[in-house]
């Protein structure tokens, strides 16, 4: 099979020829501390933003050389290009709002445009364009149909509290319910636009990347999450559905409080089932594993980080044990392979799923 | 003790028009500014921070009482200052040097000042030296720090040891908490205390404060 197919089968819940792999996200430094074991002539760990045309080019090729040489059958590609750098710490998308970077993670949101309904009525949403889809473009060159191709869209939540500032957005929820509606339309119409040019760009794999979650409970209730948030996202989960495309529910964080929401929606996939969060996978496969195909859960705060490639290798045949019969799993952290993580666990994380995922 | 009771409930509800007409219902009756505080505000905060514990309701209830459990406070601080009431305990909070996630930290400093602490925020990306100057500069009980980030936790430690190098680390209790951390990992910087969630951690503040 080919990774493509690997993650397809998985996705419809049926048994590939081996349990696939995927890599969810990755940041600068794990690619290029994983990148060291394959190539040489990498930068020193540093955020894209800091490195040369030179160096960026590396870290892409080198980004699909790690799923090409330790077999990673998904390739998760987002949007680029809508930002403008504002100042040495700040950028700004598309939509005006603005972001702080650090060197010790992703940008955070920190400036917010729409705080109400009268700024949100003379706004004017931006368009999608198809320059910003460079990353899957490339993705698609390079792999020729081998691997799934994945694409990080994020959802009304995540969209709509960057937007007006997730407080606010969380008290409008009772002061002016109309405007968070008007908000999530406003951002769903902007996806479903973008869902278009993805499905024309060969897209696999939808992901509404859209956390909701902390470690312990959802960010609102769910009954929230049910009026504004799911309704939303269901759109997306019902157009990319009538194209043939697969999609992949993404949020941290204990979910289940709303998981039979979730469930209900449609999805093809969960991700990335944090342990911590009580998304325990052998809890989460007997409670819906027949419904859903389950994709993350090796621990990325504790294990990969701190363990040992031993101890990832018992871990990744441990998750296979839980979760695998009859399909429906694919090995992938917990979350991103953050700047903390150790790369020889993240091999080792690799190569355990090929050492012990066939069926 | 009514009336108390409907300032508590009216909190609950996040009702600030109730909260605020019923603490200035109650001072013109004749209650004391003190009492009102504690229980009227706090006791409905106490029900806040315990279902949110619990899971009970999620976090747009703890802002919309907090919003209006300051309605109350706005009217009681400039009271409780001339009469030379005392908060429980001062408290200084901030989310460590890299990290800008900030809703976490933001709901702690709510339910600490509805335990009747009274905060000093320093906002996110806050640097070990920051902490430091804001311990000399306050007459600070308790120092918060927060993280979302595993990247970011060992700045914790950062501040412990500079709080230390400035001989200001016995004066006060040091609590940390966030996404990522544990007890385990409170334990091994030599933090007084962790709390898993925000409701957890105004309760430890309190026990701490009264050490």
């Amino acid at each position: 099979m080919t990774g493509k197919q690997r993650i397809l089968t998985a996705m419809s819940l049926k048994e590939p020829d081996r349990v696939p792999l995927y890599i969810h996200a990755i940041n600068e430094q794990p690619i290029i501390g994983i990148g060291r074991h394959i190539t040489e002539g990498l930068p020193d760990p540093k955020s894209f933003y800091e490195m040369n045309d030179q160096e960026k080019s590396k870290l892409v090729d080198t980004l699909f050389l790690i799923h090409e040489t330790f077999e990673v059958d998904g390739f998760t590609s987002f949007e680029i290009g809508h930002e403008i750098v504002v100042d040495s710490v700040h950028v700004k998308d598309d939509w005006g709002v603005v972001y702080e970077r650090s060197p010790y993670g992703l940008p955070v949101a920190t400036g917010h445009p729409l705080t109400d309904s009268n700024k949100l009525k003379s706004f004017i949403p931006p368009k999608p364009k198809p320059d910003h889809l460079l990353l899957l473009d490339l993705g698609r060159e390079r792999f020729k149909g081998q691997k799934a191709l994945f694409w990080m869209m994020r959802g009304a939540f995540v969209r709509s509290w960057r937007l007006a500032g997730m407080e606010n957005l969380m008290l409008k929820m009772f002061d002016d319910p109309g405007f968070v509606h008007s908000l999530a339309s406003m951002v769903t119409d902007y996806s479903l636009e973008m869902l278009d040019m993805l499905i024309e760009a060969g897209l696999d794999v939808l992901i509404v990347e859209d956390d909701i979650a902390d470690k312990k409970l959802p960010l609102i209730s769910p009954a929230q999450f049910q009026e504004f948030v799911n309704p939303y996202n269901k759109k997306l989960v019902e157009k990319a559905h009538a194209h043939g495309l697969k999609v992949m529910r993404h949020s941290d964080g204990n979910l289940w409080p709303i998981l039979d929401i979730i469930l209900e929606t449609g999805y093809d996939g969960l991700n990335p089932l944090e342990p911590q969060a009580d998304m325990l996978l052998k809890k989460v496969k007997d409670y819906c594993g027949k419904r859903i195909c389950l994709l993350g859960n090796i621990d990325c705060i504790d294990l990969l980080p701190g363990g040992t490639p031993e101890e990832v290798d018992v871990a990744v045949r441990q998750a296979i044990v839980d979760a695998g019969d009859g399909g429906g799993l694919v090995i992938c952290s917990s979350n991103s392979l953050h700047p903390g993580v150790n790369p020889e666990n993240c091999i080792a994380m690799f190569e355990a799923t090929r050492k012990y995922g066939v069926y | 003790m009514t009336i108390f009771n409907d300032i508590a409930e009216a909190l609950q509800n996040g009702d600030q028009q109730a909260v605020r007409d019923l603490t200035r219902k109650a001072l013109d009756d004749g209650s004391k500014p003190a009492d009102i505080l504690s229980s009227g505000l706090i006791a409905g905060m106490d029900i806040i921070g315990e279902q949110f514990k619990n899971g009970d309701i999620f976090i747009p209830n703890v802002l919309i009482a907090a919003r209006a459990m300051h309605t109350g406070l706005d009217i009681l601080k400039p009271i409780l200052a001339e009469t030379g009431s005392k908060p429980v305990g001062r408290f200084v909070i901030g989310t460590v040097l890299g990290d800008h996630h900030d809703i976490g930290k933001n709901l702690v400093c709510m339910l600490m000042q509805g335990k009747g602490f009274e905060v000093v925020d320093l906002g996110t990306n806050v640097s070990p030296d920051k902490f430091v100057e804001s311990v000399k500069d306050n007459e600070i009980n308790i120092l918060g720090m927060s993280a979302l980030l595993s990247t970011t936790m060992s700045q914790m430690k950062d501040t412990i040891d500079k709080l230390e190098t400035a001989g200001l680390r016995d004066k006060i209790k040091i609590m940390v908490g966030g996404g990522p951390l544990t007890q385990s990992f409170a334990d091994e910087i030599g933090a007084d205390g962790y709390a898993p969630d925000a409701a957890s951690a105004a309760e430890k503040a309190l026990e701490l404060a009264a050490c």
